[in-house]
This record gives C-alpha cells, sequence and structure tokens, in this order.
C-alpha cells in the first residue's frame, strides 16, 4: 500500500476516534448506560491505537543500527579507588565504634517490631481464649437472623435453618446450622449424635473445620452438609464427620435441649473447635 | 308489623352471618387447594396416572424400587414435578430436570386429585402474593444462595447432582419448591419461613429474573471463572497484538 | 520553527537536550516478546488511573449505613458503607459501573501480562547475570500484584470477598507458632475483626501501589541501565546492541500499545460483566454462596485447597492444620523457587560468566523441560479451582473430577516437561528451524543424547570466541556505528 493510502487509514482511524469520543459524550449527557458509554470510550481509544501503530509501522522511518553496550564493569582502579574512599575516616582498628552502633541499630530495630502489637484492636481478646470461646451458653435460646426464636415443632424433617445466639446475630463464629432427621435414623446403631438432639433436631457449627467458610448446603436425600469453597462434605447422622474433601475434622455439635416455653435452647457450648483448624494441642 | 318478617329477618341474619364467616374462612386460609373431587376428574386421574406412574410408582402410589412412594407428597409436589416437566420420566435418572410440561392443565389437576387420595397430608399448593423486595433478598441470601447461587444459576452438589437454575421457574414454582423440597432440597416449612417471609423471598427471584445485567455481558453469572476465561481470551489478544506489531527474529 | 523554540526555551531551563539527543537516539533489541513487559505496565498504568477516580466515591468503613438509591432490591436495606458506595458506584454514578469494571479487568489482564513476561525472561534465560537483581525485582512485583489484586477485591465488603477473607483468615491461622497471633494481629482481633477494611484500603491505595510504582521505575531503569538482552543472530555479540534507535518509529508504537491496552480495558469494562457485588449481596455472618472462588491469580492457591485430602497429622503433639501445607508451604515454596532459580541454575551450569544474548527455549533443553513442567502444574491446579462449576455444567461428580485431578497434578507435568525436553533438544541438536521442519530421526536425537550428558557436568559454557568478532555484514543492511556520545 503506498504510503498516502496508509496516511488516509491513519487520518481516517483519528477522524473516527474523534467521532466516537463526541459519541461517548453525547451517552454520557443523556445517561444511556455502561455498555454505550463504555464501548464508545473504548472504540475511540482503540482507533486512536491503531492509527498509531499502523503511522509506526508504515510511515515512521526505521532502521538497524549498532551501538555499543555501556563498559560492562567498572575497572579494577575504580574498585580500589571506592574501596580506599570507602576507609576514610577509620578510627580504631579494634572496631569498637562500628560494632556497639551495630548494636544500637539492631536493638533499635528489633524495638521497632514490637509495637505491631497494637495491631491487635483494644478490647480484643488473647488469640487462644477467642478461638475456643463462642457466644453459645447452656440454656441460651437461638434466633434466626431476622430475629425470630425457634421451637422444635417448627422444623419438618428434611428442614433446615441457619440460627444465633440469641442476641448475638452479628456473632460469625457462633452461626450454627440446624437440621431435622428422621428421629429413627438417629437410633441405628452407625449413627451419632442422638444425645444431642431433640426429636432429631441436630446442631452444628457452620463454620467449616477446613477454612472456615459457612457450610451452607444441605443435602435432604443424602442426609449432607457441602461446604461451597473446597468441596468438603460432612455426614449429619455421624455427628458431621468429613466423608470427602479436604476437612480433617468433623463440624462440632451443639448439644440440644427445650426450654419450658418449648423454645430450642443449646445444652451447653459446641462440642469441639469451632472453625478452621489451627495450631494447638491435639 | 306481622310475625313473618321476624322469621324472616331471623333467616336473612343467620344467612348473613354464614355468609361472612364463609367469606373469612376462604379469604383468610393460607390457601391449601381443594382437591378435585368430580368423579369425572378421578376417573380422567387413574387414567393418566395408571399409564404414565404406576410403572415406577407403584398401583396406590406405595413406590418401587424405581421410585418413591407418593402417599402423602402433598398438592404441591405433584404440581411442581409435573409443571415443570420433570415428571413422568422417560428413563430412570439420578435426578429430574426440567423440561417442557407434558400434561396439559386440567390433566395435572385431575393427577393432583388422585394422588391425593393415596392419602397422607403433604403441602398444599401455596399462595404468592406480593412480598417486601428487600427482607427477600436478605431470606434468599440466607437460605438460597448457598445452593443455587446468588444469581440463581444454579449450583453444583456432591454425587452429580445439581441445584438446579431457578431463573425459569414462576413464582408459583418457587414456592413449591420450597415447600416441597424437591429431590436434594431440604424443604421449608411454615414454622421455618412463613407465608410472608415465602411472599418476599418469591418476589425476590421473580426480581432476580427481571434485573437487566447492567455490566454487560453476563457470563452466565457464574463468578470469577467465566470472567477468567474471558479475561485470558483478552490477554490473548493483547498477545496476538503485540506480535504484529512487533519484530520477529530472522 | 515551532519545535526548535520549544527546545530551545526547555534547554534554557532544564538543559535537557543533551540527554534527549541520546535517549532519542538509543538503540535498543528489537522482538515482539519483548513487548510483554510494556503490556503490563500500561495495564498498572491504568489501574492507577481508573483506581484513582474509584477513590472519590468508595467510602471503605463498615459502619452501617442505609442504602438508598437505583438498585431497588437494596433500597433502604442496612448495611456497610463499604458495600453501599459500590452499589451507588455501580447503579447510580454516571459511568461509574465502566470503570470499576475496567478496574477490575486491568487487573486480570496485569496479573496475566506479569506472567507471560515472566515465562519469556524464564524461557530466554534473561534473568542471568547481570540481571538477577531485577529478577527479584520483577519476582516481588509479582507477588505485590497477588496482594493488590486479593485487596482490592476483598474491598467492597461483599459475600463472595468475604468468603475468600474466611479463606486468608484460616490461612493465617493455619501457620505453625505464630499462626493465631498473626491472624489476630493481621485482622484486628477474632474475623471478621473491626479494622481488616481499613487496612486492606490503606494497603490497596497507597502502600502497595505506591510500592509497586517504585519497583517498576527501579525494574524499568535496571533494564535501561544494563540494555536490554537481545536474540543471536546477524551481527549481534555480547558487547554490543542491535536494533531500531527509540524515536520516532519505536516511541510511537509504544504510546500505540498504551492505547490498544486501555482501548481493552474500557471495552470489556462497558461490554462485560465482572463482580455484580449487588447480586452476590452483603457480607453477613452465617451466609454462605456456591460458586465461590477467588480470582485467577489465587486460583493455583485455591485449587491446591480443593485437591489436598483431609490429613490433618499430629506433629509433636500439635495438631498440624490441614491448610497449612497448601495454602502456606506450596505458595512459599513456588516464591521461594522463583527468587532463587538464578542461584540454582547457576550452581548447576557453574556459569557465571554474563550474558546479554539471550537463549532461545531449545538452548537450554533442561531449563525448557522444567519450566513447562512448572506451567503445566500450576495450570492444573488453576484449573482444579472451577472443578465445581465443570461439574455443574458437564455433570461429572465433582470428586471424580477431584481424583482425576489429584492424580493428574502429580503426572501430567512430569509429561509435559519430559515431552518438552526431548523436543527441545531434537530442535537444537538437528538444527530445524522450528518444530514443523523437524524429522523424526531429529526426534530420535533429542532422545539418544540424554544419556550422554547426563555423565557430563558442563563446566564451560561452548565457546564463545566467535562471538567476540561480528560476522561480515552484506552489503544492503548497511548499519551505522555508532558509538555511545553525541550522535554524529
Amino acid at each position: 500500500m503506498s504510503d498516502r493510502a496508509v496516511e488516509r487509514w491513519v487520518a481516517g482511524c483519528f477522524l473516527a476516534a474523534a467521532a466516537c469520543a463526541v459519541g461517548f459524550v453525547v451517552g454520557y449527557v443523556v445517561d444511556s448506560g455502561p455498555q454505550v458509554t463504555g464501548g464508545l470510550l473504548g472504540a475511540a481509544c482503540a482507533l486512536v491505537a491503531l492509527g498509531l501503530l499502523l503511522w509506526s509501522a508504515r510511515l515512521l522511518p526505521d532502521g538497524t543500527f549498532v551501538e555499543e553496550r555501556e563498559p560492562p564493569a567498572p575497572t579494577e582502579a575504580d574498585q580500589d579507588a571506592v574501596t580506599e574512599a570507602l576507609g576514610r575516616g577509620a578510627v580504631s582498628r579494634t572496631g569498637l565504634l562500628r560494632r556497639t552502633f551495630l548494636l544500637a541499630g539492631v536493638s533499635l530495630a528489633a524495638a521497632v517490631v514490637v509495637p505491631l502489637r497494637s495491631l491487635l484492636s483494644p478490647g480484643s481478646t488473647h488469640p487462644d481464649r477467642a478461638l475456643s470461646e463462642t457466644d453459645w451458653r447452656r440454656g441460651r435460646r437461638m434466633q434466626t437472623r431476622e430475629g425470630d426464636l425457634v421451637r422444635a415443632g417448627d422444623l419438618q424433617i428434611g428442614d433446615t435453618l441457619t440460627v444465633f445466639p440469641e442476641g448475638f446475630p452479628e456473632a460469625d463464629d457462633s452461626a450454627t446450622v440446624l437440621v431435622r432427621v428422621d428421629p429413627r435414623e438417629l437410633r441405628r446403631p452407625t449413627a451419632r449424635g442422638a444425645a444431642g438432639a431433640v426429636d432429631g433436631i441436630l446442631a452444628f457449627s457452620k463454620l467449616c473445620t477446613h477454612a472456615g467458610c459457612p457450610v451452607g448446603l444441605y443435602e435432604q436425600e443424602s442426609r449432607q452438609l457441602l461446604c461451597p469453597c473446597h468441596q468438603s462434605v460432612f455426614d449429619v447422622l455421624d455427628k458431621a464427620q468429613p466423608v470427602a474433601g479436604p476437612a480433617g475434622r468433623a463440624l462440632p455439635q451443639l448439644p440440644l435441649a427445650v426450654d419450658h416455653q418449648g423454645y430450642l435452647v443449646a445444652d451447653g457450648e459446641f462440642q469441639g473447635q469451632v472453625g478452621p483448624t489451627y495450631w494447638r494441642h491435639a | 308489623m306481622s310475625r313473618h318478617p321476624r322469621p324472616r329477618l331471623g333467616r336473612l341474619a343467620l344467612l348473613l352471618v354464614l355468609g361472612v364467616v364463609a367469606a373469612v374462612t376462604v379469604a383468610g386460609r393460607p390457601a391449601t387447594a381443594q382437591p378435585g373431587t368430580d368423579p369425572a376428574r378421578i376417573d380422567r386421574g387413574r387414567t393418566l396416572y395408571q399409564a404414565s406412574c404406576a410403572s415406577c410408582h407403584g398401583q396406590a402410589g406405595e413406590g418401587s424400587q424405581r421410585g418413591p412412594t407418593l402417599i402423602g407428597v402433598g398438592a404441591a409436589s405433584v404440581d411442581f414435578y409435573l409443571q415443570t416437566g420433570r415428571m413422568p420420566l422417560a428413563t430412570e435418572q439420578q435426578q429430574a430436570r426440567r423440561g417442557p410440561q407434558k400434561f396439559s392443565q386440567p390433566d395435572i389437576e385431575a393427577l393432583i386429585g388422585y394422588v391425593a387420595g393415596f392419602g397422607g397430608d403433604g403441602p398444599g399448593i401455596p399462595a404468592v402474593h406480593a412480598g417486601d423486595l428487600g427482607q427477600g433478598r436478605e431470606l434468599y441470601l440466607q437460605n438460597c444462595a448457598s445452593c443455587h447461587s446468588s444469581s440463581g444459576t444454579g449450583y453444583a452438589q456432591v454425587g452429580g447432582e445439581i441445584a438446579p437454575s431457578i431463573l425459569q421457574s414462576d413464582a408459583k414454582q418457587v414456592a413449591e419448591a420450597v415447600r416441597v423440597g424437591p429431590a436434594l432440597m431440604p424443604e421449608f416449612s411454615d414454622g421455618v419461613l412463613d407465608q410472608r417471609q415465602l411472599d418476599a423471598v418469591v418476589t425476590y427471584v421473580g426480581e432476580l429474573q427481571r434485573l437487566p445485567d447492567r455490566g454487560g455481558a453476563s457470563l452466565g453469572r457464574i463468578g470469577p471463572v467465566s470472567e477468567t476465561v474471558v479475561g485470558f481470551l483478552g490477554l490473548a489478544l493483547l498477545v496476538v497484538v503485540v506480535r504484529l506489531v512487533g519484530r520477529r527474529t530472522s | 520553527m515551532i519545535t526548535r523554540w520549544v527546545v530551545r526555551r526547555l534547554d534554557d531551563r532544564l538543559g535537557v537536550s543533551p540527554a534527549l539527543r541520546t535517549g532519542m537516539n538509543r538503540v535498543f533489541p528489537d522482538h515482539w516478546s519483548f513487548l510483554l513487559g510494556e503490556v503490563a505496565t500500561y495495564a498498572f498504568v491504568y489501574l492507577l488511573l481508573s483506581g484513582t477516580f474509584l477513590t472519590f466515591f468508595f467510602d471503605p468503613s463498615t459502619v452501617k449505613t442505609v442504602y438508598e438509591g437505583g438498585y431497588r432490591p437494596l433500597h433502604g436495606a442496612e448495611v456497610s458503607a463499604a458495600y453501599a458506595s459500590t452499589v451507588q458506584l455501580s447503579w447510580d454514578v454516571r459511568f461509574g459501573l465502566v470503570v470499576r469494571q475496567s478496574h477490575h479487568w486491568a487487573a486480570l489482564l496485569f496479573a496475566g501480562a506479569v506472567v507471560v513476561h515472566l515465562a519469556r525472561v524464564f524461557f530466554t534465560g534473561a534473568f542471568r547475570r547481570p540481571r538477577g537483581v531485577n529478577w527479584a525485582v520483577g519476582v516481588t512485583l509479582l507477588l505485590f500484584t497477588v496482594v493488590a489484586g486479593f485487596t482490592g477485591y476483598s474491598l467492597p465488603d461483599d459475600l463472595l470477598s468475604a468468603m475468600g477473607l474466611h479463606v486468608a483468615n484460616s490461612v493465617l491461622l493455619s501457620i505453625p507458632v505464630i499462626g493465631t497471633w498473626l491472624a489476630f494481629l493481621v485482622f484486628g482481633g477474632e474475623f471478621p475483626g473491626a479494622a481488616i477494611s481499613q487496612r486492606m484500603y490503606i494497603a490497596h491505595v497507597l502502600l502497595v501501589p505506591g510500592l509497586m510504582a517504585a519497583l517498576i521505575v527501579l525494574h524499568g531503569w535496571l533494564v535501561v541501565r544494563r540494555r536490554h538482552g537481545q536474540f543471536p543472530g546477524l551481527g549481534r555479540t555480547e558487547t554490543n546492541v542491535v536494533g531500531p534507535r527509540l524515536w520516532p518509529a519505536r516511541a510511537v508504537r509504544s504510546l500505540g500499545i498504551l492505547f490498544a491496552v486501555i482501548a481493552l480495558c474500557l471495552l470489556l469494562g462497558g461490554l462485560v460483566q465482572i463482580n455484580p457485588v449487588w447480586l452476590w449481596g452483603p457480607y453477613e455472618p452465617g451466609a454462605a454462596l456456591g460458586p465461590a472462588q477467588p480470582d485467577w491469580y489465587l486460583g493455583w492457591v485455591d485449587g491446591a485447597l480443593r485437591l489436598y485430602p483431609g490429613w490433618e497429622p499430629i506433629l509433636f503433639g500439635y495438631r498440624l492444620p490441614n491448610m497449612f501445607v497448601p495454602s502456606v508451604l506450596l505458595p512459599g515454596g513456588t516464591f521461594l523457587a522463583l527468587y532463587l532459580w538464578p542461584v540454582l541454575e547457576r550452581l548447576w551450569t557453574h556459569d557465571r560468566r554474563p550474558h546479554h544474548l539471550l537463549d532461545r527455549p531449545r538452548d537450554h533443553p533442561v531449563r525448557t523441560g522444567i519450566g513447562v513442567m512448572a506451567l503445566t502444574f500450576y495450570a492444573l491446579l488453576l484449573t482444579s479451582w472451577s472443578l465445581d462449576v465443570i461439574s455443574r455444567y458437564t455433570g461429572i461428580p465433582v470428586f471424580t473430577l477431584v481424583g482425576v485431578f489429584r492424580v493428574g497434578v502429580l503426572t501430567v507435568p512430569l509429561l509435559t516437561g519430559a515431552i518438552a525436553l526431548v523436543l527441545a533438544r531434537g530442535l537444537r541438536d538437528s538444527g530445524a528451524d522450528r518444530l514443523s521442519e523437524m524429522s523424526w530421526s531429529g526426534l530420535r536425537a533429542g532422545w539418544r543424547r540424554r544419556r550422554e550428558e547426563d555423565t557430563e557436568v558442563p563446566t564451560e559454557p561452548a565457546p564463545v570466541a566467535d562471538l567476540e568478532q561480528p560476522p561480515a555484514m552484506p552489503e544492503d543492511l548497511e548499519p551505522v556505528r555508532v558509538e555511545p556520545g553525541p550522535v554524529p
């Protein structure tokens, strides 16, 4: 293609880009939405790009040249001079000043690291205590996030519900999943967890023991809880023991009871460590 | 005054009271559909059942190796499975999938009536009204999003089964699924989600279906996986551009 | 006329003419694969521009506020200010969604360009002396890219990124001995803590971009100082640079590439939806959604978490958390290997000489084989990150896929690495120009060579005496020999 033709193409690109830019402004003013505005501005930039690339490829002078690389390494003379200059002002040969300065520097550096401890927000409990405690207490009732209290009769067989300790709907580590199974299934020899159940209603910590995601999926037919993050599967009839996936521990069970008004209450705390495993005594 | 108006007045009053009671009962009831008692309908239901359902679900709905029992499943379940074309199943499948509706509406009602005759009392067809959109959004995220995904496109379950997309279901089907808990889905009975909450969830699902994808092509609303595929395509495009404008080794 | 007037005035004030003269005439090696770093840099520039716009609207606080805007399902709801401001930016601010989406697309493209650029540098041996420091700077930039991306998409406090934050918290918790303290210090307490949002914000808009900008400048300066490496060819030696001059063609081309990258970001940002946080919903305790994945540059860690079996051995009476190996040891080992690679290769080849001539992948078959093996490994881990989505759309049970990938991730990389090694050797020894021209005998030559080479420990690379003198040039090339300094 002749130079003149390429020039016309490049000019055409820039003109079209200008038109798109105007279109973009119009689109913005009439609020035509993200597709029109984004599309037009993007098209404008693309046309400018095309014009520039064509221009550089076809119209601008090019060539192959040779140049020497900068001297690869400083000469020995330079290195000697630098070493000698660095040694200027060396006062004592015992290195007393150097060593004490180093000591001061290291101590200061170590000291400065210590205030990182303040990153722990004031009012926050010690990690080991915070991780081993939740807001469940014996006799505490359970509520949904909306605030409704739960009675045993509210759940049919096959129902599932997420609950929190009454008064603590924001407590992430206390999130609990209730499922109701047929009580006869819990009486089978292979089943476990019947001791903490009420009328076939079981309660487990909702936090996956693998990486802490809420285990939200309850499969009614197989009585399994599936975690969406890394596909850990827990068997509800076997005290939420992991049967597949990367979790290494069962979901801790929350024993249940019924209070005198008929509401479901916790009959103790979670039986086991809640949430993902951390480094602690086995 | 003669003596007649008084008894007439009394009868009128009685009729009025009965009428009010009837109206209140009909209006206030959370609406479980009455199974048809029309004998012609029952006959139609029997014919259809023998032809399409009995081979797997048993002559009297008792179930068999190939199909679960239908005793006490409730009108909502029958309506849901038939309306969404999941039943009747042509071949045995792990999990019935949505398909074209195979029976006409009157036939479905006939089958509902016939299956109700097997006994038991499962959830009736729920009524749906307009609900609180904001409350529905919250309830959906708390209860449904983990299986059906926040965008309603569905998600995989353990054994190759899925929680299907809810973007094609109408309001009644959503309500029925919530109450019935078909297949591996848990159910959400009245004690867990009352009528007001059910209305809210159904309203939100409808909104999800209507919601335009403001950002552009939705990529199935799946999330980072589909976005990455497009991102890699974009990167490949840039590499192609760079290859075109750059020099090659001679 | 006008140009001369401008140059005169600039020179009077700044005295830049000598520097400009050298700079504009600077010769540099030119190959299309050398442009990948530029693509990454321009994506970073766009991230800075679009990110600045976003900071004018985004409120990082987790304090509850009532959203009142155009997105109906959220209208009137009490959500965190971070979430509300993001939804507002997406639905109520004109052009806001385009900028937000193009920012996220630019992040994905940036990470991808960095990885492709790293692969180019690796396979051509451009990390060898004297460029080892620059390699370390580049690997650090990769690390910061991942950190910037993660903190960025976790800012809106939506449910999807909150689940990722849960996982990040668990990763910290899983570190032996110091893990619990580390997690609590970073988050300011137990998850979610009150402080993580503002700390991520400061990291994402100030600390990380600032450090990255400084490192990119350093990265570029080191390239300019040592001059870019070049492929061997006609007239090219270890001591010269052969190629075009910077001005005007290459500078204009570079500007074109900048606009091309920005154009792609804007087009994707306007036309393809990404991260619709209004659908994911705000973070709420106890809520979850499926599928849940991080962005792709963390996908290899997430994939490892899905594939690694549920082992939690007892060590010294303590329980070793399951997540430690796939999410701490694996990424830590990866970056350690990346940092140490130039040192390791020097120990293996005993080659301490500076190299300015690049390798073609075939010139160093072992390195090529290892590189292909590594890429396959991480690509398979990345694919594992999407197994639940694959299961959803193919009907294959997810644990069948997990089983296949568990085996595959350990065996397929060895296979592809071996194939790459044999192919590279075959190309090198048969002298074929490209793969399609190589014969079967060439391939067999590559395979057979293996036993001979294993017994040799190379003490010196191939003699380079002939590379010191440039071979005779054909007349039609007519290069101009230029000394460093003022151009005649």
